[in-house]
């Protein structure tokens, strides 16, 4: 050792696209400290979104290149088909979700300001903002796409913390309802380092288990290593609890409605689109890698989680009265809807493909109509902000018929209803589930759908068949929310009506599987 | 990782110092909850912790130890010092330091331990790694950590400024943008928007100490 140690080989070529948004949070650090105050918004958005866009044309010119076979950086990342698949998905959500948080009025003016106080209303009035978001949006972003990509538990227990803390800190810089927002944001910072703590501690004992913290000599060990079955139950248990915790699945969701009402809008979509793709893209890399030899022990448990969060998700739905509120948990019923996916790991390659590729297809169309409502979401207002009660969109389809239009839209595909992209997501996972002999799964989903369209439409009902009230909301399309709503809109339809593209990308991008 | 198990009688000296060490951790443990005086309960963490990285010096993790002894006594147990010394000015035995909860906290304290301790002793009871000095060093860690953990270890830097940059968000009052008006000391317009569309660009800095009313008529505070 004397001294020396032989240098690591870092594939820079292959995690360009990571590199790319890491770098360019930094700069954006750069720019807090040293361009004067009313330059850096000007500076801080054209610089996020080419990031972002840079970063996506790597990902596919990756894609085209070939994809590598072997984990890159000693080990601890590995960029294969599905993780760049997932790795462009988010780039295009988190470039839409920029364009939402672009527009002005948001974000709190003064986060240190006692809510209501004098000093709040003087950063008000002196047109304060709070540029450093987008830096920080940078850092989140770069936290999800090491996630799905960490082909080991530290790698990703980093990725993990790296994705959540920024997202921490941004939920509770929404600029109304503040004591909410700061509320959601200790909530989730709380929550979310107990399920990190989990995480942790299962990977501790995994790795007392196997010797290894690496994915796939955690897998080998599940042949070789006998008699320590308790360190691997509880361990398993553990990290299960650390990934369910960041997907929301039932019964570790009470932290998603909370947190998705308090936080700014565009943020809410951020994390409803990019964090959930993100924390999928992690949970089958452990599931199907790591514990892939260890299937029957953990499927069972699984669709228990499956039922619980489709049904928890659908039936607590119907009883919200927060637009956010409610969007939060057809959020968590979609989870559940996509675990289904996950249990349906058969015993060959070809069904695994599928089945991978219906989750990836899914994601995609999920995160496009999420982050669509959650635009729609931004636009309605009131005097004092968002019109978040219901009541308040009562008749909206009478005053802004497009507007309206544009929601029910969204909110069938969250249904499921044929020519919109949520059909497609949801017939290709259902059948990858039945191909798998997960048909009693496949029926709670259906009823649970069922149960959610319910109030899909109430929504749609009173939009369009209630009278408006004589004070109704008034509707505000910034430029960058018409743009997201526009590509939402493109994305739901294109992907109902004329799915293949999609579908054929992600199943070439599954056909390889993970890398092992 | 199991090799030849020795005989547990007669123990090796380590095993002696490493059975000690623990019962002096577990008693200050027991001590820091129990006792009735805060400044004492946070020593009696130093001498925990302290017992603590003991136990890894003779485990040979010697760099553990180290950042142990750094860490937790040098700046965490400071740290609790002084929130004691700043908030509560006269100390010495304080009657209501019983929480409400005790009993609860300790079932759970006493269940999360049974889980644990039989979770590592089911795991580990047959196993038996032959202690080799050097092997927990800070040359053998720092190789692998630049080595086979590099990327992990340079995405946990990010994440350290992600953290400072929220701190920063989330705790400095004087982010704003200097009003002409106001740093003149001239009344604003009585009828200022709420959202001023074109901030105008501020001068050299010195913008908290602004004096003058705003928009609503309100004294600032730090100025008036």
């Amino acid at each position: 050792m004397n001294g020396t140690i032989p240098a690591p080989t870092i594939e820079y070529a292959l995690l360009a696209p990571m590199l790319v948004v890491f770098g360019a949070a930094i700069i954006g650090v750069l720019v807090e400290a040293f361009a004067p105050r009313y330059l850096r918004s000007a500076i801080h958005k054209p610089l996020t979104l080419l990031t972002l866009a840079g970063a996506f044309v790597i990902t596919i010119w990756q894609a085209r290149t070939g994809i590598p076979t072997t984990p890159s950086a000693m080990g601890a990342v590995a960029v294969d088909g599905p993780a760049l698949f997932i790795w462009g998905t988010i780039l295009v959500l988190a470039f839409v979700s920029v364009l939402l948080i672009n527009d002005e009025g948001h974000f709190v003016a003064s986060a240190a300001a006692v809510p209501g106080s004098a000093e709040e209303e003087r950063a008000l009035t002196e047109g304060a903002t709070h540029t450093e978001v987008y830096p920080l949006v940078l850092f989140a972003v770069g936290g999800m796409l090491l996630f799905p990509a960490a082909n080991d538990l530290l790698a990703m227990f980093v990725a993990l913390e790296v994705m959540s803390l920024p997202l921490y800190l941004l939920c509770g810089l929404a600029r109304r309802r503040r004591l909410l927002s700061q509320e959601a944001a200790v909530k989730y910072f709380l929550l979310g380092a107990f399920s990190s703590a989990f995480f942790l501690y299962g990977t501790a004992l995994l790795y007392g288990y196997a010797g290894s913290v690496d994915l796939a000599k955690i897998n080998t060990a599940l042949g070789s290593v006998g008699g320590q079955d308790t360190l691997l139950y509880i361990g398993v248990a553990m990290l299960g609890v650390g990934l369910l915790f960041k997907i929301g699945a039932a019964p570790f969701q009470a932290w998603k409605p909370d947190v998705y009402q308090g936080s700014p809008t565009p943020i809410t979509a951020l994390m409803a689109s990019g964090t959930l793709v993100a924390a999928f893209g992690a949970l089958l890399r452990v599931f199907w890698v790591a514990l892939g030899g260890l299937e029957w022990s953990w499927t069972p448990i699984m669709w228990g989680v499956a039922i619980l969060t489709m049904v928890v998700g659908a039936i607590l739905a119907i009883t919200q009265t927060d637009i956010k509120r409610m969007l939060a948990y057809s959020s968590i019923a979609h989870g559940g809807f996509l675990l289904i996916g996950v249990v349906a790991l058969g015993n060959n390659q070809q069904q695994n493909a599928s089945a991978l590729s219906a989750l990836l297809f899914y994601l995609v169309a999920y995160g496009f109509t999420t982050v669509g409502a959650f635009a729609v979401v931004t636009t309605v207002r009131d005097a004092g902000g968002e019109a978040w009660h219901l009541s308040r969109w009562a008749g909206l389809g009478k005053r802004r018929p497009l507007v309206a239009v544009v929601f029910s839209l969204f909110l069938l595909a969250f249904a499921g209803i044929p020519l919109t992209s949520g059909f497609f997501g949801k017939y290709a996972v259902f059948q990858a589930a039945v191909a798998a002999g997960a048909t009693p799964l496949v029926v709670v989903g259906v009823v649970s759908s069922a149960i959610a369209a319910f109030f899909y439409v109430r929504v749609i009902v009173l939009m369009f068949f209630s009278d408006p009230a004589a004070d109704g909301p008034s509707v505000v399309i910034p430029g960058g929310t018409w743009a997201v709503g526009a590509v939402a809109v493109l994305a739901t339809v294109v992907l109902g009506v004329f799915p293949q593209p999609v579908l054929d990308l992600a199943h070439t991008a599954a056909q390889s599987l993970f890398v092992r | 990782m199991t090799s030849q198990v020795p005989d547990l009688w007669p123990p090796s000296a380590q095993e002696v110092v490493f059975l000690l060490l623990g019962v002096v951790a577990l008693g200050s443990a027991l001590l820091v909850v129990t006792t009735r005086q805060l400044v004492h309960a946070a020593l009696w963490l130093v001498v925990c912790f302290g017992a603590l990285a003991g136990g890894y010096l003779v485990l040979t993790a010697e760099f553990v130890a180290w950042v142990q002894v750094l860490i937790y006594v040098g700046a965490i147990v400071v740290l609790l010092l002084f929130g004691i010394m700043l908030t509560r000015a006269p100390i010495g035995r304080s009657a209501g330091l019983d929480s409400g909860n005790r009993v609860t906290a300790a079932t759970v304290a006493v269940g999360t331990a049974a889980v644990l301790v039989t979770v590592v002793v089911q795991g580990f009871a047959t196993a038996y790694t032959p202690l080799e000095p050097g092997g927990g060093a800070a040359a053998t860690l720092g190789a692998s950590i630049f080595r086979s953990w590099v990327l992990p270890f340079e995405a946990l830097s990010v994440l350290l400024l992600a953290a400072l940059i929220g701190a920063i968000v989330l705790s400095r009052t004087d982010i704003r943008p200097a009003n002409p008006a106001a740093d003149a000391g001239g009344p604003a317009a009585p009828t200022t928007p709420p959202h001023p569309p074109d901030p105008a660009p501020p001068p050299a800095d010195g913008s908290g100490a602004t004096a003058g009313e705003t928009g609503s008529g309100r004294v600032s505070r730090d100025g008036g």
